[in-house]
């Protein structure tokens, strides 16, 4: 069943510019010059009830407010939405029974006060049976490890710590659909692992829909199944994140080191960075075979070491951010994925 | 999970939880409390001057002032800052979270806000009573008609009642007020304006002086505005207290909250569908 819909959704926001010249300010008290910004550009996608999908895009792409608009808390000005079989914008309270929050940036916990306050607030807020709240939360305590920090001012906490607490506390009304806007920002590696696998398996265990956003390609790599990107207020890619895996696949760095100099251009294939005796090679493999490649490098003097790694599925999606245009985007995603089909041009060492 | 519909208990444990959360930190209320003390300090000197040569201005004695001043500075001290904490949670975006939740936006945020500095106002209120006491003694008696006994004892009573009922409703509307000018937000980025303008007229009309003490034509607008009803009317009970007056004052208030709690519901309603989070 569908849990998330978004039907040519858009948002255009309406700014103050200040104009220049002498006496602008006021100018603009009498005569205020507006533009129109158009936050999100008719994105349309369906999320189906326990998916986990990454909502990816460049800061300014429209993310923040596409969530906030399922959420029903702004209201687009296009498209529609419907969440949970729910118009966002005319049943928002009725849909805030089913859909939690984590905004990264924003903290729903009482700062001055122990989480275990905040959570019983939350229970109540939420209207749950006080002994099916104490029971959920404790099931929360455990699977969250957080006993050590409920008694404990939230401002005595660490982020991580916090964030772990936020995550819980969201999870408290067990949510259909929960909404991560950059929920490990600003954490340390280990924190972010500790949340990653806290996300998975929450999801598995109560087979909550995750809608996340985030800048950390681990995040979504751990946590996520499908990926919607966004840019420039279009969704410019939407494919499963093993597809989008794929695209960084074709392109793999070798690294070698010579025992004495040898030459280190091959036909067809220079080195992105070399030395006397060391080079790093970027094989498209949907040109060449990495197999005649590793070959070819073999066969020019004896190896100390070689190396050959993936490309970082970040640089994938950095080369759609750096993209100026939603089509050009859409073009560069396509072209990227059409180069698999392209025959590869043998290698002759 | 089972659910429990229930729509008071949701406010009733916001209202404890926003008392929890003033309260772990009692070095909050000390300069709060300082600055009231020397607030009444000067003025009871300030009072002392103008009552020089004279026993009665506009039929308050210089007790009565000083008792009148005393009280109208409570609700300024207790229920004076919801209109910053309510315009920094939406210029901050932290209204996205408040805002997806089951529950009605204004009277969860009135049980927050108005729980939170229902501390505050005690506390002032305690520190008035022992600092008026302190400074020129006990609060002017009712009636002295009446022979000590069940009759006064029962006035008094009264009053205490009527004090506190009418101290409770203008926190309700200093809250609805506040309320409607933070959410002008939803329109505007800069709104401090407006509450700048509303404290001034709350600070003259009823706060620093009775209205008595305005010109007459003054004072005859002034009963028709909101403003009255922030500090005069507590401060009237407590100095001047008759229960024909005291239930006009607090029928008066009741309707001005009413009149501020619509307000406040169309502001939201009409400035919700406005909004632009900020930060996306």
């Amino acid at each position: 069943m569908t849990a998330i819909t978004a039907d040519r959704l858009g948002k255009t926001f309406t700014t103050r510019v200040r104009p220049s010249g002498r006496f602008s300010a006021a100018r603009a008290l009498f005569k205020p010059e507006l533009r129109q910004v158009e936050a999100v550009k008719g994105v349309s996608f369906e999320v189906e009830e326990g998916e986990l999908v990454a909502f990816l895009g460049p800061n300014g792409a429209g993310k923040s407010t596409t969530i906030k608009m399922l959420m029903g808390i702004l209201q687009p000005s296009e498209g529609a939405a419907r969440v949970l079989g729910l118009d966002p914008t005319r049943d928002r309270v009725e849909l805030s029974r089913y859909v939690g929050a984590v905004f990264g940036q924003k903290s729903q916990l009482w700062f001055h006060l122990p989480p275990s306050d905040s959570f019983r607030l939350l229970g109540a807020i939420y209207e749950i049976d006080e002994d099916d709240r104490k029971w959920r939360e404790a099931e929360l305590v455990e699977r969250f490890g957080l006993a050590p920090y409920m008694d404990v001012p939230v401002r005595k906490l660490s982020l991580g710590e916090r964030i772990r607490c936020e995550i819980a506390a969201s999870l408290l009304p067990s949510p259909l659909v929960l909404f991560l806007d950059e929920p490990t920002i600003g954490l340390d590696i280990v924190a972010k692992r500790e949340i990653r696998q806290l996300l998975a398996e929450a999801a598995r265990i109560d087979d909550t829909t995750i809608f996340l956003t985030s800048h950390d390609m681990g995040d979504i790599e751990k946590v996520c199944k499908r990926a919607i990107i966004i840019h420039h207020g279009e969704v410019v890619i939407d494919e499963s994140m093993k597809d989008l895996r794929h695209r960084a696949l074709a392109l793999k760095y070798v690294g070698v080191r010579y025992a004495l100099p040898v030459n280190l251009d091959l036909p067809g294939l220079s080195p992105v960075k070399r030395t006397a005796l060391a080079a790093s090679y970027e094989v498209d493999t949907r040109k060449h075979s990495l197999a005649e490649v590793v070959r070819a490098l073999a066969s020019r003097g004896e190896l100390e070491d070689i190396t050959i790694e993936d490309e970082p599925l970040e640089n994938v999606i950095a080369s759609i951010y750096a993209t100026k245009s939603g089509t050009e985007a859409q073009a560069f995603g396509s072209q990227r994925g059409k180069r698999e089909a392209g025959s590869g041009e043998l290698l002759h060492a | 999970m089972r659910r429990r519909p229930s729509s008071l208990r949701k406010y009733a444990i916001a209202a404890s939880t926003a008392m929890s959360e003033r309260i772990a930190y009692p070095g909050n209320f000390a300069g709060s409390m300082f600055t009231y003390a020397l607030f009444v300090f000067i003025f009871s000197r300030v009072w002392a001057g103008a009552y020089a040569g004279t026993t009665e201005i506009a039929g308050y004695t210089m007790s009565m002032a000083v008792w009148y001043f005393i009280i109208a500075e409570i609700p300024s001290f207790g229920f004076g800052r919801f209109f910053w904490t309510l315009s920094r949670d939406m210029k901050s975006g932290q209204v996205a979270y408040l805002l997806a939740r089951p529950y009605d936006f204004i009277w969860y945020n009135f049980a927050e806000k108005l729980g939170g500095s229902l501390i505050e106002a005690g506390i002032i209120l305690v520190e008035g009573l022992a600092v008026g006491f302190a400074l020129i003694g006990l609060p002017p008696a009712i009636a002295s008609q009446y022979p000590v006994g069940f009759a006064s004892f029962a006035l008094e009573t009264a009053r205490l009642g009527f004090l506190i009922v009418s101290l409770l409703l203008a926190g309700a509307l200093n809250y609805f007020l506040q309320m409607a000018i933070a959410m002008t937000a939803f329109w505007l980025e800069e709104n401090e304006a407006f509450y700048w303008i509303f404290q001034k007229f709350a600070l003259v009309v009823g706060t620093l002086i009775p209205i008595e003490f305005l010109p007459e034509k003054a004072a005859r607008i002034a009963v028709w505005t909101p403003f009255p009803y922030l500090s005069y009317a507590p401060a009237r009970i407590a100095v001047a207290f008759s229960l024909a007056e005291a239930w006009s004052l607090v029928a008066r208030q009741a309707l001005w909250v009413v009149l501020a709690l619509a307000l406040a519901k169309v502001v939201f309603a009409s400035g919700s569908r406005r909004l632009s989070v900020n930060g996306g």
